[in-house]
Protein backbone atom coordinates (compact mmCIF):
# COMPACT_ATOMS: atom_id res chain seq x y z
CA UNK A 1 0.00 0.00 0.00
CA UNK A 2 1.39 3.53 -0.92
CA UNK A 3 1.69 6.19 1.62
CA UNK A 4 -0.54 8.83 1.94
CA UNK A 5 0.50 12.66 1.86
CA UNK A 6 2.04 13.05 4.84
CA UNK A 7 -0.39 15.67 6.72
CA UNK A 8 0.57 18.65 8.82
CA UNK A 9 -0.05 17.49 12.32
CA UNK A 10 2.56 14.12 11.13
CA UNK A 11 5.04 16.94 10.06
CA UNK A 12 4.33 19.50 12.91
CA UNK A 13 5.27 16.20 15.31
CA UNK A 14 8.31 14.78 13.37
CA UNK A 15 9.50 18.47 13.69
CA UNK A 16 8.81 18.73 17.58
CA UNK A 17 10.29 15.05 17.52
CA UNK A 18 13.90 16.14 15.70
CA UNK A 19 14.21 19.04 18.07
CA UNK A 20 13.78 17.46 21.49
CA UNK A 21 16.37 14.43 19.57
CA UNK A 22 18.61 17.28 19.29
CA UNK A 23 18.06 18.48 22.49
CA UNK A 24 17.98 14.65 24.13
CA UNK A 25 21.10 13.52 22.76
CA UNK A 26 23.38 15.21 24.35
CA UNK A 27 22.13 14.05 27.96
CA UNK A 28 23.10 10.47 26.88
CA UNK A 29 26.50 11.27 27.93
CA UNK A 30 25.59 13.96 30.47
CA UNK A 31 27.48 13.38 34.56
CA UNK A 32 24.03 12.66 35.65
CA UNK A 33 23.20 9.83 33.74
CA UNK A 34 26.80 8.44 33.64
CA UNK A 35 26.70 9.02 37.50
CA UNK A 36 23.93 5.64 37.44
CA UNK A 37 25.58 2.84 35.83
CA UNK A 38 28.10 1.92 33.58
CA UNK A 39 25.88 0.92 31.02
CA UNK A 40 23.07 3.24 31.25
CA UNK A 41 24.46 5.94 28.68
CA UNK A 42 24.43 2.59 26.03
CA UNK A 43 20.51 1.94 26.80
CA UNK A 44 19.49 5.31 26.83
CA UNK A 45 21.58 6.10 23.62
CA UNK A 46 19.62 3.10 22.47
CA UNK A 47 16.20 4.47 22.99
CA UNK A 48 17.14 8.44 21.91
CA UNK A 49 18.54 6.71 18.18
CA UNK A 50 15.67 4.63 18.00
CA UNK A 51 12.93 7.24 18.68
CA UNK A 52 15.23 9.70 16.03
CA UNK A 53 14.90 6.72 13.39
CA UNK A 54 10.86 6.39 14.37
CA UNK A 55 10.51 10.14 13.22
CA UNK A 56 12.79 9.53 10.16
CA UNK A 57 10.07 7.19 9.35
CA UNK A 58 7.03 9.12 9.96
CA UNK A 59 8.05 11.76 8.16
CA UNK A 60 7.84 8.69 5.03
CA UNK A 61 4.24 8.44 6.52
CA UNK A 62 5.48 4.55 7.04
CA UNK A 63 3.61 2.37 9.89
CA UNK A 64 7.42 0.81 10.86
CA UNK A 65 7.23 4.53 12.33
CA UNK A 66 4.45 4.45 14.62
CA UNK A 67 5.34 1.02 15.64
CA UNK A 68 9.15 2.10 16.88
CA UNK A 69 7.41 4.97 18.00
CA UNK A 70 5.00 3.05 20.58
CA UNK A 71 7.57 0.69 21.28
CA UNK A 72 10.31 3.55 22.20
CA UNK A 73 7.68 5.34 24.24
CA UNK A 74 7.52 1.88 26.00
CA UNK A 75 11.08 1.19 26.50
CA UNK A 76 11.86 5.34 27.65
CA UNK A 77 9.01 5.17 30.08
CA UNK A 78 10.23 1.77 31.61
CA UNK A 79 13.79 3.72 31.84
CA UNK A 80 12.20 6.25 33.79
CA UNK A 81 10.55 4.72 35.98
CA UNK A 82 13.51 2.60 36.91
CA UNK A 83 15.74 5.17 37.21
CA UNK A 84 13.18 6.73 39.33
CA UNK A 85 13.44 10.04 37.19
CA UNK A 86 9.77 10.76 37.19
CA UNK A 87 10.08 14.83 37.48
CA UNK A 88 7.57 17.46 35.93
CA UNK A 89 9.85 17.10 32.36
CA UNK A 90 9.71 13.67 32.29
CA UNK A 91 5.60 13.38 32.83
CA UNK A 92 5.51 16.45 30.57
CA UNK A 93 7.63 13.94 27.60
CA UNK A 94 4.75 10.87 28.80
CA UNK A 95 1.73 13.15 28.31
CA UNK A 96 2.94 14.48 25.03
CA UNK A 97 3.96 10.92 23.60
CA UNK A 98 0.35 9.97 24.61
CA UNK A 99 -1.33 12.53 22.53
CA UNK A 100 1.24 12.31 19.54
CA UNK A 101 0.36 8.01 20.12
CA UNK A 102 -2.73 9.01 19.42
CA UNK A 103 -2.66 11.00 16.75
CA UNK A 104 -0.43 8.33 14.49
CA UNK A 105 -3.09 5.68 15.65
CA UNK A 106 -5.72 7.48 13.84
CA UNK A 107 -3.16 7.96 10.67
CA UNK A 108 -2.06 4.38 11.23
CA UNK A 109 -4.02 2.54 8.77
CA UNK A 110 -3.35 5.42 5.66
CA UNK A 111 0.57 4.38 6.45
CA UNK A 112 3.00 2.65 3.87
CA UNK A 113 3.42 -0.74 5.22
CA UNK A 114 6.64 -1.46 3.22
CA UNK A 115 10.26 -0.15 4.45
CA UNK B 1 24.39 -15.28 8.70
CA UNK B 2 22.76 -12.65 6.23
CA UNK B 3 23.22 -10.24 9.07
CA UNK B 4 27.20 -11.40 9.63
CA UNK B 5 27.62 -10.85 5.71
CA UNK B 6 25.81 -7.47 5.55
CA UNK B 7 28.40 -6.34 8.24
CA UNK B 8 31.42 -7.94 6.62
CA UNK B 9 30.42 -6.29 3.10
CA UNK B 10 29.98 -2.98 5.07
CA UNK B 11 32.99 -2.95 6.79
CA UNK B 12 35.01 -3.66 3.69
CA UNK B 13 32.73 -0.61 1.78
CA UNK B 14 33.87 0.85 4.82
CA UNK B 15 37.72 0.35 4.21
CA UNK B 16 37.90 0.88 0.68
CA UNK B 17 36.10 4.33 1.20
CA UNK B 18 38.36 4.97 3.85
CA UNK B 19 40.93 4.05 1.54
CA UNK B 20 40.13 5.80 -1.48
CA UNK B 21 39.34 8.83 0.01
CA UNK B 22 41.61 9.26 2.90
CA UNK B 23 42.09 12.91 3.19
CA UNK B 24 38.15 13.15 3.18
CA UNK B 25 37.61 10.48 5.66
CA UNK B 26 40.22 11.42 7.42
CA UNK B 27 38.82 15.36 7.93
CA UNK B 28 35.29 13.58 8.41
CA UNK B 29 36.55 11.61 11.12
CA UNK B 30 38.53 14.10 12.89
CA UNK B 31 35.38 15.75 14.61
CA UNK B 32 34.19 12.58 16.21
CA UNK B 33 37.57 12.36 17.34
CA UNK B 34 38.42 15.27 19.18
CA UNK B 35 35.05 14.83 20.09
CA UNK B 36 35.17 11.64 21.92
CA UNK B 37 38.57 13.17 23.02
CA UNK B 38 37.38 15.94 24.38
CA UNK B 39 34.49 14.52 26.23
CA UNK B 40 36.66 10.92 27.58
CA UNK B 41 39.64 12.85 29.13
CA UNK B 42 37.66 15.08 30.57
CA UNK B 43 35.20 12.61 32.36
CA UNK B 44 39.05 10.56 33.19
CA UNK B 45 40.63 13.56 34.58
CA UNK B 46 37.03 14.49 36.78
CA UNK B 47 36.99 10.81 37.70
CA UNK B 48 40.72 10.25 38.98
CA UNK B 49 40.34 13.91 40.84
CA UNK B 50 37.43 12.69 42.48
CA UNK B 51 38.98 8.91 43.58
CA UNK B 52 41.93 10.90 44.78
CA UNK B 53 39.86 13.43 46.80
CA UNK B 54 37.01 10.83 47.72
CA UNK B 55 40.40 8.84 49.22
CA UNK B 56 41.82 11.54 50.87
CA UNK B 57 38.86 12.72 52.74
CA UNK B 58 38.23 9.19 53.24
CA UNK B 59 41.72 8.72 55.24
CA UNK B 60 40.01 11.71 57.22
CA UNK B 61 38.38 8.76 59.11
CA UNK B 62 34.42 7.60 58.28
CA UNK B 63 32.01 8.54 61.16
CA UNK B 64 34.30 11.28 62.50
CA UNK B 65 32.86 14.17 63.43
CA UNK B 66 35.39 17.53 63.82
CA UNK B 67 35.16 19.84 66.64
CA UNK B 68 36.96 22.56 65.31
CA UNK B 69 37.03 26.59 65.19
CA UNK B 70 35.80 27.07 61.86
CA UNK B 71 33.07 25.23 59.98
CA UNK B 72 33.28 23.64 56.70
CA UNK B 73 30.82 25.04 54.89
CA UNK B 74 31.86 28.00 51.89
CA UNK B 75 30.15 30.24 49.84
CA UNK B 76 29.48 34.04 49.83
CA UNK B 77 27.71 34.48 52.99
CA UNK B 78 29.94 32.70 55.52
CA UNK B 79 30.04 34.85 57.92
CA UNK B 80 34.03 34.73 59.36
CA UNK B 81 33.94 37.28 61.33
CA UNK B 82 31.35 35.57 63.96
CA UNK B 83 33.62 32.62 63.80
CA UNK B 84 37.43 34.79 64.25
CA UNK B 85 36.54 35.07 68.22
CA UNK B 86 35.96 31.76 69.05
CA UNK B 87 38.24 30.28 71.11
CA UNK B 88 40.25 26.94 69.65
CA UNK B 89 39.66 23.54 70.92
CA UNK B 90 41.96 22.58 73.95
CA UNK B 91 43.73 19.57 74.98
CA UNK B 92 41.76 19.44 78.15
CA UNK B 93 38.50 19.84 76.34
CA UNK B 94 39.58 16.14 74.95
CA UNK B 95 39.09 14.49 78.75
CA UNK B 96 36.40 15.52 79.37
CA UNK B 97 34.70 14.95 75.90
CA UNK B 98 36.33 11.65 76.88
CA UNK B 99 34.43 11.29 80.38
CA UNK B 100 31.37 12.27 78.92
CA UNK B 101 30.96 11.14 75.87
CA UNK B 102 28.57 7.84 75.47
CA UNK B 103 28.19 7.69 71.75
CA UNK B 104 31.96 7.92 70.86
CA UNK B 105 34.19 5.02 70.01
CA UNK B 106 37.68 7.42 70.01
CA UNK B 107 38.22 11.02 70.70
CA UNK B 108 42.04 12.38 69.28
CA UNK B 109 43.02 16.10 69.70
CA UNK B 110 45.67 16.76 67.06
CA UNK B 111 47.82 20.24 66.84
CA UNK B 112 50.16 20.62 63.38
CA UNK B 113 52.78 22.78 61.70
CA UNK B 114 55.52 22.98 59.81
CA UNK B 115 59.19 22.55 60.47
CA UNK B 116 62.40 21.20 59.35
CA UNK B 117 63.82 17.78 60.08
CA UNK B 118 67.02 16.37 59.93
CA UNK B 119 69.22 13.17 60.40
CA UNK B 120 72.93 14.25 60.39
CA UNK B 121 73.49 15.27 57.08
CA UNK B 122 70.01 15.01 55.55
CA UNK B 123 67.58 17.68 55.44
CA UNK B 124 63.73 17.68 55.40
CA UNK B 125 62.27 21.21 55.31
CA UNK B 126 58.92 22.19 55.99
CA UNK B 127 57.68 18.41 56.91
CA UNK B 128 54.40 18.69 58.45
CA UNK B 129 54.87 17.87 62.21
CA UNK B 130 51.14 16.40 63.92
CA UNK B 131 50.97 16.37 67.21
CA UNK B 132 48.51 13.88 68.39
CA UNK B 133 46.73 12.04 71.87
CA UNK B 134 46.69 7.96 71.99
CA UNK B 135 43.82 7.35 70.00
CA UNK B 136 44.57 8.90 67.00
CA UNK B 137 45.42 5.86 65.23
CA UNK B 138 41.71 4.83 65.62
CA UNK B 139 40.68 7.97 63.76
CA UNK B 140 42.92 8.09 60.99
CA UNK B 141 43.49 5.73 58.50
CA UNK B 142 46.63 4.76 58.13
CA UNK B 143 49.21 1.10 57.73
CA UNK B 144 52.49 1.27 59.04
CA UNK B 145 55.58 -0.65 57.21
CA UNK B 146 58.68 -0.65 59.79
CA UNK B 147 58.02 -0.85 63.43
CA UNK B 148 55.34 0.57 65.59
CA UNK B 149 52.51 3.11 66.38
CA UNK B 150 53.23 4.63 70.18
CA UNK B 151 52.15 3.46 73.05
CA UNK B 152 49.56 4.81 75.38
CA UNK B 153 52.17 5.83 78.27
CA UNK B 154 54.98 7.00 75.66
CA UNK B 155 51.82 9.76 74.31
CA UNK B 156 50.92 10.66 78.27
CA UNK B 157 54.61 10.98 79.33
CA UNK B 158 55.22 12.92 76.17
CA UNK B 159 58.36 10.59 75.06
CA UNK B 160 60.70 12.21 72.12
CA UNK B 161 59.51 9.32 69.50
CA UNK B 162 58.07 9.99 66.14
CA UNK B 163 56.46 7.92 63.26
CA UNK B 164 57.75 9.34 59.88
CA UNK B 165 56.08 9.36 57.07
CA UNK B 166 57.44 7.44 54.01
CA UNK B 167 58.64 10.78 51.99
CA UNK B 168 60.65 11.66 55.04
CA UNK B 169 61.83 8.95 55.93
CA UNK B 170 63.46 8.53 52.59
CA UNK B 171 64.74 12.07 52.78
CA UNK B 172 66.39 11.43 56.09
CA UNK B 173 67.35 7.94 55.41
CA UNK B 174 68.45 7.66 52.35
CA UNK B 175 69.95 4.01 50.38
CA UNK B 176 67.44 1.92 51.95
CA UNK B 177 68.60 2.67 55.47
CA UNK B 178 67.11 1.68 58.14
CA UNK B 179 65.29 3.97 60.18
CA UNK B 180 64.02 2.32 63.25
CA UNK B 181 65.63 3.54 66.42
CA UNK B 182 67.40 6.19 64.65
CA UNK B 183 67.93 9.40 66.29
CA UNK B 184 66.35 12.76 63.81
CA UNK B 185 65.98 16.34 64.80
CA UNK B 186 62.77 18.10 64.97
CA UNK B 187 63.33 21.88 65.16
CA UNK B 188 66.55 21.24 66.98
CA UNK B 189 64.80 18.74 69.33
CA UNK B 190 65.70 14.98 69.04
CA UNK B 191 63.59 12.29 68.79
CA UNK B 192 63.89 8.74 68.60
CA UNK B 193 61.85 7.04 65.42
CA UNK B 194 59.83 4.30 66.12
CA UNK B 195 58.02 4.06 62.64
CA UNK B 196 57.70 4.64 59.49
CA UNK B 197 54.06 5.06 57.44
CA UNK B 198 53.41 2.80 53.93
CA UNK B 199 53.98 5.38 51.22
CA UNK B 200 50.39 6.71 50.31
CA UNK B 201 51.21 8.69 47.16
CA UNK B 202 49.67 12.76 46.65
CA UNK B 203 46.83 13.57 48.03
CA UNK B 204 44.31 16.82 46.84
CA UNK B 205 44.11 17.41 50.20
CA UNK B 206 47.61 17.29 51.24
CA UNK B 207 46.62 15.24 53.92
CA UNK B 208 48.89 12.92 52.61
CA UNK B 209 50.99 10.47 55.65
CA UNK B 210 54.24 10.60 53.40
CA UNK B 211 54.72 14.07 54.67
CA UNK B 212 53.98 13.97 57.81
CA UNK B 213 56.05 13.71 61.02
CA UNK B 214 53.81 12.30 64.10
CA UNK B 215 54.98 12.84 67.32
CA UNK B 216 52.86 12.68 70.85
CA UNK B 217 50.88 15.96 71.59
CA UNK B 218 53.30 16.91 74.92
CA UNK B 219 56.64 16.06 73.11
CA UNK B 220 55.19 18.64 69.99
CA UNK B 221 54.31 21.21 72.64
CA UNK B 222 58.27 21.73 72.62
CA UNK B 223 58.31 21.84 68.80
CA UNK B 224 55.00 24.05 67.90
CA UNK B 225 53.22 27.05 69.13
CA UNK B 226 50.07 24.56 70.62
CA UNK B 227 47.79 27.23 71.29
CA UNK B 228 48.41 29.37 68.20
CA UNK B 229 45.53 29.24 65.55
CA UNK B 230 48.40 28.33 63.08
CA UNK B 231 48.66 25.23 64.92
CA UNK B 232 45.37 24.53 63.49
CA UNK B 233 44.24 22.67 66.51
CA UNK B 234 40.92 19.94 66.58
CA UNK B 235 39.24 17.20 68.20
CA UNK B 236 38.21 14.62 66.36
CA UNK B 237 35.31 12.51 67.20
CA UNK B 238 34.60 8.79 65.71
CA UNK B 239 31.07 6.85 66.51
CA UNK B 240 30.51 3.88 67.76
CA UNK B 241 28.81 0.99 65.62
CA UNK B 242 25.62 2.05 64.40
CA UNK B 243 25.17 5.70 66.02
CA UNK B 244 24.69 8.21 63.45
CA UNK B 245 26.78 10.91 62.92
CA UNK B 246 23.61 13.45 63.76
CA UNK B 247 23.30 11.90 66.97
CA UNK B 248 26.84 11.99 67.53
CA UNK B 249 26.51 15.61 66.73
CA UNK B 250 23.80 16.18 69.55
CA UNK B 251 25.40 14.95 72.54
CA UNK B 252 28.50 16.22 71.31
CA UNK B 253 27.06 19.66 70.93
CA UNK B 254 25.43 19.31 74.77
CA UNK B 255 28.60 18.68 76.05
CA UNK B 256 30.66 21.18 74.56
CA UNK B 257 28.18 23.67 75.49
CA UNK B 258 28.55 22.22 79.06
CA UNK B 259 32.22 22.59 79.30
CA UNK B 260 32.01 26.02 78.01
CA UNK B 261 29.44 27.58 80.09
CA UNK B 262 27.28 29.08 77.24
CA UNK B 263 23.36 30.17 78.21
CA UNK B 264 20.64 28.56 75.98
CA UNK B 265 20.06 31.71 74.05
CA UNK B 266 24.26 31.59 72.82
CA UNK B 267 25.02 30.52 69.83
CA UNK B 268 27.59 27.78 69.91
CA UNK B 269 30.97 28.97 69.63
CA UNK B 270 32.52 25.72 68.39
CA UNK B 271 31.98 23.65 64.51
CA UNK B 272 30.85 20.34 64.19
CA UNK B 273 32.54 19.14 61.02
CA UNK B 274 31.83 16.48 58.82
CA UNK B 275 33.61 15.03 56.08
CA UNK B 276 30.60 14.47 54.10
CA UNK B 277 30.46 18.59 54.17
CA UNK B 278 33.83 18.43 52.65
CA UNK B 279 32.32 15.26 49.96
CA UNK B 280 29.35 17.82 49.18
CA UNK B 281 31.31 20.84 48.74
CA UNK B 282 34.00 18.94 46.26
CA UNK B 283 30.88 17.19 44.47
CA UNK B 284 29.63 20.71 43.54
CA UNK B 285 32.67 21.46 41.86
CA UNK B 286 32.97 17.94 39.67
CA UNK B 287 29.59 18.64 38.52
CA UNK B 288 30.53 22.12 37.38
CA UNK B 289 33.81 20.40 35.77
CA UNK B 290 32.00 17.36 34.30
CA UNK B 291 28.96 19.67 32.25
CA UNK B 292 31.64 21.65 31.39
CA UNK B 293 33.97 19.06 29.69
CA UNK B 294 30.37 18.06 28.57
CA UNK B 295 29.07 20.91 26.32
CA UNK B 296 32.66 21.64 25.15
CA UNK B 297 32.55 17.77 23.55
CA UNK B 298 29.10 17.90 22.63
CA UNK B 299 29.68 20.61 20.30
CA UNK B 300 33.05 18.76 18.59
CA UNK B 301 30.58 15.44 18.41
CA UNK B 302 27.42 17.71 16.63
CA UNK B 303 30.48 18.86 14.06
CA UNK B 304 31.67 15.30 13.88
CA UNK B 305 28.31 14.13 13.39
CA UNK B 306 27.50 16.47 10.37
CA UNK B 307 31.24 15.32 9.23
CA UNK B 308 29.51 11.94 9.29
CA UNK B 309 26.46 12.45 7.47
CA UNK B 310 28.23 14.46 4.86
CA UNK B 311 30.55 11.43 3.74
CA UNK B 312 27.60 8.81 3.86
CA UNK B 313 25.59 10.92 1.66
CA UNK B 314 28.47 11.67 -0.76
CA UNK B 315 28.72 7.98 -0.55
CA UNK B 316 25.59 6.65 -1.27
CA UNK B 317 26.05 9.43 -4.40
CA UNK B 318 29.14 7.63 -5.50
CA UNK B 319 27.39 4.11 -4.94
CA UNK B 320 24.13 4.95 -6.83
CA UNK B 321 24.44 2.49 -9.81
CA UNK B 322 25.71 -0.13 -7.32
CA UNK B 323 22.68 0.23 -5.51
CA UNK B 324 20.67 -0.05 -8.27
CA UNK B 325 22.55 -3.63 -9.51
CA UNK B 326 22.01 -4.91 -5.79
CA UNK B 327 18.41 -3.76 -6.11
CA UNK B 328 17.62 -5.38 -9.16
CA UNK B 329 19.55 -8.39 -8.22
CA UNK B 330 17.17 -9.02 -5.40
CA UNK B 331 18.55 -6.88 -2.38
CA UNK B 332 15.92 -6.07 0.05
CA UNK B 333 15.51 -2.52 1.02
CA UNK B 334 16.84 -3.22 4.52
CA UNK B 335 20.02 -4.78 3.57
CA UNK B 336 20.64 -1.56 1.57
CA UNK B 337 20.07 0.60 4.40
CA UNK B 338 21.53 -2.23 7.10
CA UNK B 339 24.74 -1.97 5.04
CA UNK B 340 24.71 1.89 4.93
CA UNK B 341 24.29 1.96 8.65
CA UNK B 342 26.90 -0.66 9.53
CA UNK B 343 29.00 1.81 7.49
CA UNK B 344 28.22 4.52 9.23
CA UNK B 345 28.74 2.83 12.59
CA UNK B 346 32.05 1.48 11.37
CA UNK B 347 33.74 5.30 10.44
CA UNK B 348 32.18 6.66 13.21
CA UNK B 349 33.79 3.96 15.85
CA UNK B 350 37.08 3.96 14.29
CA UNK B 351 36.81 7.95 15.08
CA UNK B 352 35.71 7.17 18.90
CA UNK B 353 38.46 4.01 18.96
CA UNK B 354 41.22 7.45 18.13
CA UNK B 355 39.95 9.29 20.41
CA UNK B 356 40.04 6.52 23.00
CA UNK B 357 43.64 5.92 22.04
CA UNK B 358 44.35 9.82 22.69
CA UNK B 359 43.22 10.17 25.70
CA UNK B 360 45.19 6.39 26.98
CA UNK B 361 48.14 8.32 25.73
CA UNK B 362 47.66 11.43 27.43
CA UNK B 363 46.70 9.24 30.74
CA UNK B 364 50.21 7.71 29.69
CA UNK B 365 52.01 11.04 29.59
CA UNK B 366 50.33 11.70 32.74
CA UNK B 367 51.33 9.01 34.50
CA UNK B 368 55.58 9.85 34.37
CA UNK B 369 54.79 14.00 34.78
CA UNK B 370 52.11 14.04 37.67
CA UNK B 371 52.42 12.26 41.06
CA UNK B 372 48.13 11.27 40.50
CA UNK B 373 47.22 8.17 39.39
CA UNK B 374 44.98 9.32 35.75
CA UNK B 375 43.76 6.48 34.47
CA UNK B 376 41.09 5.93 31.12
CA UNK B 377 38.18 3.66 33.20
CA UNK B 378 36.47 1.04 31.91
CA UNK B 379 33.01 2.83 32.84
CA UNK B 380 34.59 5.88 30.38
CA UNK B 381 35.53 3.13 27.24
CA UNK B 382 32.41 1.79 27.15
CA UNK B 383 30.79 5.50 27.15
CA UNK B 384 32.98 6.97 24.28
CA UNK B 385 32.49 3.84 22.08
CA UNK B 386 28.72 3.99 23.15
CA UNK B 387 28.48 7.54 22.28
CA UNK B 388 30.67 6.87 18.73
CA UNK B 389 27.96 3.93 17.79
CA UNK B 390 25.16 6.25 18.55
CA UNK B 391 26.63 9.14 16.60
CA UNK B 392 27.49 6.47 13.57
CA UNK B 393 23.08 5.90 13.76
CA UNK B 394 21.99 8.84 14.18
CA UNK B 395 23.91 10.81 11.09
CA UNK B 396 24.14 7.84 8.79
CA UNK B 397 20.37 6.76 9.18
CA UNK B 398 18.98 9.38 7.04
CA UNK B 399 21.67 8.58 4.59
CA UNK B 400 21.37 5.26 4.52
CA UNK B 401 17.47 5.33 4.39
CA UNK B 402 17.21 7.25 1.43
CA UNK B 403 19.67 4.99 -0.65
CA UNK B 404 17.30 1.67 0.71
CA UNK B 405 14.81 3.87 -0.84
CA UNK B 406 16.25 4.67 -4.43
CA UNK B 407 14.21 2.90 -7.32
CA UNK B 408 16.83 0.27 -8.67
CA UNK B 409 16.16 1.59 -12.76
CA UNK B 410 16.57 4.92 -11.44
CA UNK B 411 19.69 4.46 -9.68
CA UNK B 412 21.25 1.88 -12.37
CA UNK B 413 20.86 5.15 -14.93
CA UNK B 414 22.08 7.67 -12.78
CA UNK B 415 25.69 7.27 -13.89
Amino acid sequence: MKAAERPKIISAICIIGYISVIFTFPTVFSPAIKKIGDLVPAIYGFIVACNFMAFIGLWHMKQWGVQLFLFTFFLKTTFFILINDLGAGTIAGIISSIIFSVILLRFYPKMDVNL
Amino acid sequence: MVFLSLIKESVLFALQSLYANKLRTFLSLLGITIGIFAIIVVFTIVDSLEKNIRGSIESLGENVVFVMKWPWTFGPDYPWWKYMNRPNPEYNELFDLQRKSKTAEAIAYRVGGRRTVKQKGNIVENAVITGCSYEYYKIKSFDITDGRYFTENEVNAGNNVAVLGAKIAEGLFPNNQYPIGKEVKIAGKKAIVIGVFKKEGESMLGNSMDNQVVIPFHFAKYILDVRSENAEPYIAVKAKPGITNAEMKDELTGIMRGMRRLKPMVEDDFALNETNLLSKNFDMLFDIIGIAGWIIGGFSILVGGFGIANIMFVSVKERTSIIGIQKSLGAKNYFILLQFLCESVFLSLIGGIFGLLLTYLITLAARGNIDMEITLSYSNVILGLTISVLIGIISGFVPAYSASQLDPVEAIRSN
